[in-house]
């Protein structure tokens, strides 16, 4: 096992057993995965026919029902990252890890409550047709756009290297070829089918995941005669922490505005992700909207709490089977350190234990699949921010013709393909840890703030958005960077500047701050303009009347 | 023409009512999430030990263990409840507004 961990050796295709003990689940994972393959290439074909405009291409046309965005949107959220993370860190931490689920949940009601049907009837492609409605073009765009690119980056290369990795694990391939098959894959849904492959590799995948985990929870809790607490005993007695997994850790009363800024950045970062807020124009009108959100929230809802049963149960059976460790002590004292491939791989090896190499082969084909469909989501969105507001918006200000902007959002997914291959390898031995947290704190601190004053607020300026979108942005940034995750694991420096590693509880209030005082401030014949702008942005958000005529400005 | 048709939604009876009661429902709403999300946030970073006791004699599920749990449901009631406010009251007004601007 060990020698395969390490060798670099380019293997021929689904030559090498991913497991030792169990090479029979890598031929059914490879197989799973395979007609997952085969049946999203036909999506594909079918969607590329309909793919002609730019609207097919950034929205599937807006033809896509509620029910199906929230599915798809469910399953852009419930990440490989999000479901083998929080699993882990049940885990690793027990009631730690509920928190991470949590916050990621309560994004929703911030997104339903503040911007979705609103986003709805403002825009068209992307969340910075919103901010740009009354506003300037050019600043705002380039605004979102650096800060969308920005988030996608980070959110690609962490996608790119935790799926490399896991892949080398699952199926016994080479870290650079499972890194090219992804980039390939995704070039292939984007560049020929628009959102409309996207959306539906997304809806596909979603299904397959909620079924998998929904087997392997009950799986766990049938082994417990369905009584979850007896689960949970089970749990505290063979864990070292034994009864803090039902606390909260050191980790987060040792620093509660550490835990309290990394709660802000989670929740409110949602409703400033690209690659989410874009879902919300595949639908035909705000109510739709409002639908999408109660699905997706539903579905991510139910799937967290599978996550708990699934890692809690991953603590309480795993260490019966000494196999998926190297070398398990006989108190479990290192079972965090000895479990094969690492915490991560928790729910995996648990699959394993409880369903067999059929459902360990199920699990790694789904976990594959999910890891394609959200860098295409990723790799749509980053798309959009160039072709349709650096490029049309910005550069062509607006003279440029559908048929261009189709080739440049093209041409930009290639380019974002191969550029997400590249950084994966590149960045393949570094410490990717904090690149999400970042990307939410982005997220939260640059684009939250702006998009919800913009169209909240009637004093909202341009000024006032650039430099608190930017200010935000830069805080937040400068903040991780100069953190423990940055600074010193990766940099190598002894002691961090920041006190903690999460901004969100200085850099959001920064935002919301700067885009007031600077708006407050303006007294520009512009300022005075969009102002007066902010009634008929108020109408059309409320009742989407007039926005079928809305076409590009 | 765009003119006119903000101008008509405007002087609509139904548009400031629909505003109005729409805005002080999502804010309510973002309220009691903000309420409850930070309630968890807070106790957890600041009273630790309240989370940390089992839930009766004999449980092994800690308050907080139960708690994250009804604040998982929580969340998606309170979208329900709007989706539900959103159905039956907004829609109507908003459909009359439609209708006669349209």
């Amino acid at each position: 096992m060990k020698k395969f961990l390490l060798s670099t050796a380019l293997l021929s295709l689904f030559a090498q057993p991913a497991f030792a003990a169990t090479g029979q689940a890598n031929t059914s994972a490879i197989v799973m995965f395979l007609v997952f393959i085969a049946g999203t290439m036909v999506i594909t074909w079918w969607a590329a026919r309909k793919t002609q405009t730019t609207s097919d291409f950034y929205t599937a046309g807006g033809g896509i029902t509620g029910f199906q965005n929230g599915l798809a949107i469910a399953g852009d959220y419930i990440s490989a990252a999000s479901f083998l993370g929080i699993a882990g860190m049940v885990y690793v931490s027990g009631f730690d890890g509920i928190i991470y689920a949590i916050g990621f949940l309560f994004g929703w009601p911030v997104v339903m409550f503040l911007v979705a049907e609103r986003l709805r009837n403002l825009g068209r492609f992307n969340f910075a047709d919103v901010t740009a409605f009354r506003l300037e073009q050019t600043p705002m765009r380039v605004l979102a756009a650096s800060a969308s690119l920005l988030i996608i980056a980070l959110y690609l290369i962490a996608q790119m290297v935790g799926a490399g990795k896991l892949i080398v694990l699952l199926f016994g391939l080479e870290y650079k070829i499972s890194v090219i098959i992804i980039g390939s894959l995704m070039m292939i849904y984007v560049f020929f089918g628009g959102m409309t492959a996207t959306t539906w590799v997304q809806i596909i995948k979603a299904v397959l995941m909620l079924a998998g985990g929904t087997l392997l929870a009950a799986l766990v809790l049938m082994a417990f005669n369905w009584n979850p607490d007896a689960m949970l005993a089970e749990a505290v007695k063979v864990h070292p922490s034994g009864t803090e997994l039902m606390a909260p850790g050191a980790g987060v009363s040792g620093n509660p505005l550490n835990a309290l800024s990394l709660g802000l950045a989670l929740a409110f970062g949602t409703a400033g992700l690209p690659h989410i807020l874009m879902r919300f124009f595949t639908v035909s009108s705000a109510k739709e909207a409002r639908k999408s959100v109660i699905w997706a929230s539903s579905f991510i809802g139910y799937f967290y709490l599978l996550t708990f049963i699934i890692g809690f149960g991953a603590i309480a059976l795993l260490v019966r089977h000494p196999e998926f460790y190297s070398g398990l002590a006989g108190d479990n004292s290192n079972m965090l350190t000895t479990l094969i491939g690492g915490t991560n791989m928790a729910a995996v090896h648990l699959s394993n234990a409880v369903g067999g190499s059929l459902l360990l082969g199920f699990l790694a084909a789904v976990t594959f699949a999910t890891i394609v469909a959200v860098v295409a989501g990723l790799a749509l969105a980053g798309a959009a921010a160039i072709a349709h507001d650096l490029y049309a918006n910005v550069i062509a200000r607006g003279r440029s013709t559908e048929k261009q902007e189709m080739r440049i959002s093209k041409i930009s997914t290639l380019v974002l393909g191969v550029l997400a291959v590249l950084l994966g390898i590149v960045f393949e031995d570094q410490n990717v840890a904090f690149m999400v947290g970042l990307a939410f704190a982005i997220a939260a601190s640059a684009n939250f703030p702006v998009l919800v004053l913009s169209i909240s607020w009637r004093g909202c300026t341009t000024r006032g958005a650039t430099i608190g979108g930017f200010l935000g942005l830069a805080f937040a940034t400068l903040w991780v960077v100069l953190s423990k995750t940055v600074w010193v694991d990766v940099f190598g420096n002894a002691e961090p500047i920041s006190p903690f590693p999460n901004p969100g509880i200085f850099s959001i209030p920064l935002a919301f701050f700067a885009i007031w005082f600077f708006s407050v401030t303006d007294k520009s014949a512009r300022a005075v303009k969009e102002r007066d702008a902010f009634t008929a942005l108020t109408v059309r958000s409320q009742t989407g009347i007039g926005r079928s005529g809305a076409q590009d400005h | 023409m765009q003119d006119t048709i903000v101008e008509k939604v405007l002087k609509h009876p139904k548009y400031a009512e629909l505003v109005q009661r729409r805005t002080r429902v999502s804010m309510a709403f973002f309220a009691v999430a903000l309420a409850i999300y930070s309630g968890f946030i807070l106790t957890l970073a600041y009273m630790p030990d309240v989370f940390a006791q089992p839930i009766g004699a004999g449980w092994t599920m800690s308050v907080g263990v139960l708690t994250g749990i009804l604040v998982v449901f929580s969340a998606v009631i309170m979208i329900s409840l709007y989706v539900y406010f959103s159905n039956k009251i907004f829609d109507p007004l908003l459909d009359a507004i439609v209708k006669d601007v349209e």
